[in-house]
């Protein structure tokens, strides 16, 4: 055996460069792609006029390679402009959700001085919890702010930067000075001085700079205050309080369990160095519902997620305490796996029918179920010759698609302006547990919203509402629905209203106060009846308006919460597809090579059609090894296990087996299963294995 | 799917080997990273007339993220089938509900009741084995039911290979002692992941044979990479499929990196090989822009790697011969360096890095930094991480700093540039002292050392066999003293120079270190401080070993 097939064998290069640790990467120039090489770099000089937009191409054809050009460039084109609208609004809503702590911290640092806090360190302590991001964009606007102004500027800190004083001094001056003048301005500034040259961690240099700069307030940031070394905190901050008569310093603690018991952890004589204010960072839950509603239910949005995506990133936000940033990327993500990877995204685009013209994708779309949904329902309703066409002729198929999408598309806003429409009237009928607009959309994405529940409870509620209620309600209504009807009802109500406004509110006749329970003494008995008070006219009028909105609002919701599922094209302005979500943002790796090792014919598709029952020699080493590991108990004897491995390569390769090739396999697959972690050695016993790891567990 | 990507610029040649699925590979998505997973199924719509709707019409278009190229078997029950133990068929005794069967099976039930309310204080006694016996002596009718189940899956399989097989290596004469003991490890039938692990951690002696390694000749590095040059890999071909496979991704990967996304691949496998390509496909796919890409492959596994080399490497890459000379000591400064740097850069920078999870990047310190590398615009760090349970490395913030996106890529490579395999085998295996090759490796090299060097090795095994051997006897854990190596047990330096000037072996200090640093440099002994700062002395050999040695020195 040459070194050459060897190396080739177990996947070695030739080069050094696997032994390097780190290096720069150069292409390859042996000998076995010289031949491959020049001529690639001929096909890409002849035809340089492509190549140029198969650069800026960042998708791939689809339809088997078989999509036209315009239509990958639309489909990537589409994205940009969809998903940079949709990054926009969440933008604004993030930057909202933290402007009421951001004003709250900047006027506490900017009103508070040394003087004002009794000789303490102005402080200011935020609690995050587990929305962490929220705190370095607030940083950073706080520091983008104070910078502007020229009042000063925000060192942020991070435990890492700080092993021990010297460093973590040096580190707070060197970021201080390269946050305003950049990396060579420190050099600068270092070297620039008169007098002595200072050493790095020296504060002279920060007060030097201080001085330079008029810096009227040093905002020190920690942003992960609890994993601070306590005794290196203590020091910092009693340094800091012996220089705060020369440099303006205020300290900002971010903090994500809670403020006592990152006090409780200092000593006391520390706690008494600072004296602050508690600031609180909104949970990360409301932010991204508010996110998911502008996602989902804005009037001008085209692609919408489906029931699975949304329960996954929901699932993902409480599960894994992800920021509104790690949701907003998912759903980035789920917009990228659509046009990336779904021909008929290209429709979105609104393209003229040239592009459409492409046998393939005709076929695509007649593929869909949902077109087959269509084709039925139009036979059904006696359209057989609008099927048929639309079966065979590509040309009337390519004219009525983007019609279709249109309307579908419209549906879809309707619906989720509906569930807005429900989630409005929930806030005047739910007292306890109200559902947020995530919940509903769920639940209306799988066409259950109407029979459910929460709808019905609803319409029991609003039956009794009084008429001070049911006028905001209607108020409400009159932002989210476009309709002439609810205009009509308001006018009428309000009429009402005005001609007895002194009799306080009116109720209707389904309200529990309007029923009256007679007591009557019948033959020493007594007899208790219900029956329906006497209703003023103005209450008959009322239960009347009552009905008349239950009605429009039942009517509005059957109509528009239709199924999403049963529209045609849905699969194109319809994302709904569990998988490259959930396994691209919450992997299971142990799981997945537990099942490379467990069951490699999973991985491995076998060419040849051989049955597989159990262990065999076909399988790679490491999972012949791994399977037996999976049945041997907790402590586990080597020579047995080589005298088991060994037997499975003996009984397949009759005769030509060579137990020193088998051995080395037995030590390939050993190393490994020991760099993964499930076996190590075990004390008990002479050459035993302890297991460390259960499949499954 | 044969999905032609020669628009996209240059792409590695995907080899399609004929398969029988390719037919299904039609539906095939370019989104493949997540292959191999259980639950990708599409769901179709709940058709309202759904009897006349085929369930599985969606064709190319309608399920474009479907299924990727791995037509893994979905169906978890499925999967495990290929090598399931089968369960026992129940109908075969109720059948024949005969007396006897009957008497037999409450036998069993009861016997079941003995082991399982055992308790761990509980002497092992005859009624367990009774009860043990009971219940295995169900086995005979299992393998008459037709079950073939691979036999050598069962460890008793692995003890009962000896018998089937003459030409075995150098198997132990006779039996092995725990032979008789037919306690199996392996539960029947398919038990649940939980069950499974307390019906292995049991309480009860440990049963496994007390058979070793001895007489089996352990592999040196020479004949470790010679014999697995001869050996063929049945699965050859598969693994080039599957890495085929992971090469369509490519754009996808380029397309993710576009969008600001960090990449981390994970699966069984080396996947070294795999990043080559990768930056060569970058490399050939940016090559008609006018600048080259900058690419970085950083080696995680490299003993001795530093976060600093990293961040100083990629400085270099970036900056190119303006790099200045002094990069700074502390990796935070090359960072800020590198940030700094950045901000007037355009094109991005690609970081690879294999095995992100290997022992010289683990710590928890290097990881948050490489997050913080990963969090700066224009890098675009691609990862891959070896071992199953790599998540827990990263906490939220990191997390959410690295900003991941994972692919499962299992290749089946072996980790050969990753493992020092032979290495990491006598490690397991507490057998360090195999790099001077034992005994032998040990008596050549005394033999060339002057008579001196001789008496002080002499000294010092001698003085460890007594201290084993009191140990041995004040210790009535017997085999856990039996199982330690040489290298645990130690005599203090003090005690041995006190001896050996005792001996006139060493008459100065000085000379008694000159002696010790022979062996040192031969690696005959190893040296460790204790709690209490005391240097120990040992000798990397096991017992036998040990004894082996001092018989030929002292008859030598």
């Amino acid at each position: 055996m040459d070194t050459d097939g060897l190396n080739d064998a177990l996947g070695l290069s030739n080069d050094k460069s696997q032994t390097l640790g780190a290096y720069i990467y150069q292409p390859p120039k042996h000998g076995k792609s010289t031949g491959e090489r020049p001529s690639k770099r001929r096909k890409v000089l002849s035809t340089t006029s492509r190549d140029k937009r198969a650069d800026r191409q960042h998708f791939v054809p689809l339809l088997n390679g078989d999509e036209k050009a315009e239509s990958v460039q639309l489909r990537y084109d589409t994205y940009q402009e969809l998903w940079s609208k949709q990054e926009n609004k969440i933008q604004d809503i993030l930057e909202d959700v933290d402007s009421g702590v951001l004003m709250d911290v900047l006027s506490f640092i900017r009103s508070t001085s040394p003087q004002t806090c009794n000789g303490c360190i102005p402080t200011a302590l935020v609690t995050v919890g587990s929305n962490v991001s929220s705190l370095s964009r607030l940083l950073s606007r706080l520091n983008g702010q104070l910078i502007s102004t020229e009042e000063g500027s925000v060192v942020v800190l991070e435990s890492g930067d700080a092993p021990n004083l010297k460093t973590t001094l040096k580190n707070i001056i060197r970021a201080t000075v390269t946050n305003t003048d950049g990396n060579d301005g420190y050099q600068k500034f270092l070297i620039d001085r008169a007098g002595p040259r200072l050493l790095g961690y020296d504060l002279d240099l920060l007060h030097d700079y201080v001085q330079r700069k008029g810096t009227k307030k040093l905002v020190l940031a920690l942003r992960d205050s609890e994993a601070f070394d306590p005794g290196l905190l203590t020091d910092l901050l009693s340094l800091f309080k012996s220089w705060l008569d020369r440099i303006p310093f205020t300290v900002l603690l971010g903090i994500s369990t809670s403020v006592e018991l990152f006090e409780g952890r200092l000593p006391r004589s520390c706690v008494a160095l600072l004296q602050g204010k508690h600031f609180e960072v909104q949970e990360a839950g409301n932010c991204v519902n508010r996110i998911y509603e502008t996602i989902q239910a804005d009037l001008n949005t085209s692609l919408w997620l489906g029931r699975n995506v949304t329960s996954t990133l929901f699932e993902n936000t409480s599960d894994y305490f992800q920021s509104p940033e790690a949701f907003s990327r998912m759903v980035k993500y789920a917009y990228m796996s659509h046009f990336f990877a779904n021909p008929l995204a290209v429709l979105l685009a609104n393209p003229d029918s040239t592009v459409l013209t492409q046998s393939k994708l005709c076929k695509a779309i007649r593929n869909l179920p949902s077109f087959r949904m269509l084709c039925e329902d139009l036979i059904e309703e006696g359209f057989t010759k609008q099927a048929r066409d639309m079966l065979e002729d590509d040309e009337y198929l390519i004219q009525e698609t983007p019609k279709y999408l249109d309307a579908n598309q419209q549906r879809m806003q309707k619906m989720f302006q509906a569930v807005r429409v429900v989630h409005a009237c929930l806030q005047y009928t739910q007292s306890a547990k109200k559902p947020n607009v995530s919940d509903l959309s769920v639940r209306a994405l799988s066409g259950e919203l109407p029979e459910s529940t929460i709808v019905e409870e609803m319409f029991a509620t609003a039956k009794t509402l009084d008429s001070d209620k049911l006028d905001k309600l209607l108020v409400r209504l009159q932002g989210i629905m476009i309709s002439p009807e609810v205009d009509a009802i308001q006018e009428e109500l309000s009429t009402l209203l005005d001609r007895c406004s002194e009799s306080g509110p009116l109720r209707s006749g389904y309200n529990i106060n309007s029923t009256v329970t007679k007591t009557t003494v019948v033959q020493q008995r007594i007899r208790l009846s219900k029956g329906q008070a006497d209703l003023s006219e103005q209450a008959v009028e009322y239960t009347n308006i009552v009905d008349r909105v239950i009605a429009l609002l039942q009517v509005h919701l059957t109509e528009t919460l239709i199924n999403p599922q049963n529209l045609f094209l849905h699969e194109a302005f319809l994302f709904d597809l569990r998988n490259p979500l959930k396994e691209t943002f919450a992997p299971r790796p142990r799981f997945a090579t537990e099942r490379a090792l467990a069951t490699p014919f999973d991985y491995l598709l076998s060419s040849s059609d051989i049955t597989m029952t159990g262990v065999s020699a076909k399988q790679p080493a490491t999972a012949v090894l791994y399977q037996l590991y999976l049945d041997s108990g907790a402590l586990v004897n080597v020579h047995d296990l080589w005298q088991a491995f060994y037997g499975v390569f003996e009984t397949e390769e009759a005769g030509g087996c060579d137990d020193r090739v088998v051995m080395s396999l037995f030590y390939g697959a050993l190393s490994e299963l020991k760099a993964f972690g499930v076996i190590k050695n075990s004390r008990k016993k002479t050459d035993h294995l302890a297991k460390s790891a259960w499949m499954g567990l | 799917m044969k999905r032609k990507l020669s628009d996209a610029g240059d792409q590695p040649p995907v080899s399609t080997p004929k398969r029988r699925r390719t037919a299904l590979e039609q539906s095939n998505s370019a989104l493949n990273g997540h292959a191999p997973s259980g639950d990708a199924s599409y769901e179709l719509p709940p058709s309202a007339r759904g009897q006349s709707t085929p369930k599985k019409a969606n064709g190319v278009s309608a399920t474009p993220l479907q299924q990727s190229g791995l037509k893994t078997p979905t169906h978890k029950s499925k999967a495990r089938g290929l090598f399931a133990t089968p369960t026992k068929p129940k109908s075969a005794i109720a059948a024949t509900p005969s007396r006897v069967k009957n008497a037999d099976r409450s036998a069993r039930k009861k016997s079941a009741r003995v082991l399982f309310e055992q308790d761990e204080d509980a002497s092992w006694d005859g009624s367990e084995r009774l009860a043990e016996e009971i219940l295995n002596g169900d086995e005979p009718d299992t393998e008459k039911a037709g079950q073939d189940l691979a036999e050598s899956i069962e460890p008793e399989g692995a003890e009962e290979a000896p018998e089937k097989g003459v030409k075995q290596p150098k198997r132990r004469a006779g039996r092995p002692k725990g032979a008789r003991n037919k306690r199996s490890p392996t539960p029947e039938g398919e038990l649940p992941a939980h069950e499974r692990y307390f019906f292995q951690n049991r309480a009860g002696p440990v049963k496994t044979s007390n058979a070793t390694l001895n007489k089996v000749p352990l592999l040196t590095h020479e004949e470790y990479f010679e014999k697995l040059g001869q050996y063929d890999d049945p699965c050859k071909e598969e693994k080039e499929y599957l890495q085929s496979l992971h090469h369509r991704s490519f754009p996808q990967w380029a397309f993710e990196f576009n969008e600001g996304f960090n990449i981390c691949l994970f699966g069984y496998g080396s996947k070294r090989k795999l990043m080559d390509q990768f930056a060569e496909w970058i490399y050939n796919y940016h090559l008609s822009a006018t600048t080259t890409p900058t690419i970085v492959m950083v080696n995680g596994y490299t003993p001795g790697i530093s976060i600093r080399s990293i961040f100083a490497t990629i400085v270099t890459a970036v900056m190119g011969d303006d790099a200045p000379s002094k990069l700074g000591a502390q990796p935070t400064e090359v960072l800020e360096l590198l940030q700094s740097a950045l901000k007037s850069h355009e094109e991005p920078v690609t970081v690879l890095i294999n095995s992100i999870d290997a022992p010289p990047l683990r710590r928890a310190a290097n990881q948050a930094l490489l997050a913080r590398l990963a969090a700066t615009p224009l890098i675009r760090l691609l990862v891959t991480a070896d071992t199953p349970n790599f998540p827990v490395m990263w906490d939220i913030s990191l997390r959410d700093q690295l900003n991941l996106v994972f692919h499962d890529c299992t290749t089946f490579l072996p980790f050969s540039a990753e493992v020092d395999v032979v290495e990491e085998v006598n490690a397991l295996l507490g057998r360090k002292g195999r790099r001077v090759g034992g005994k032998d490796g040990v008596g050549f090299v005394l033999k060339s050392l002057p008579e001196n060097a001789r008496n002080l090795y002499r000294l010092l095994l001698t003085e460890l066999i007594t201290l084993l051997d009191d140990g041995h006897q004040s210790d009535d854990e017997s085999a856990e003293t039996a199982g330690k190596a040489g290298d645990e047990t130690g005599i203090e330096f003090r005690l041995l120079y006190q001896k050996a000037t005792e001996e006139f072996v060493a008459s100065s200090e000085m000379m008694f270190r000159t002696l010790l640093k022979e062996f040192h440099d031969h690696q005959m002994i190893t040296s460790r401080m204790d709690a209490s700062g005391m240097e120990i002395l040992g000798v990397p050999l096991s017992r036998d070993e040990m004894e082996g040695v001092l018989e030929d020195l002292v008859l030598g």
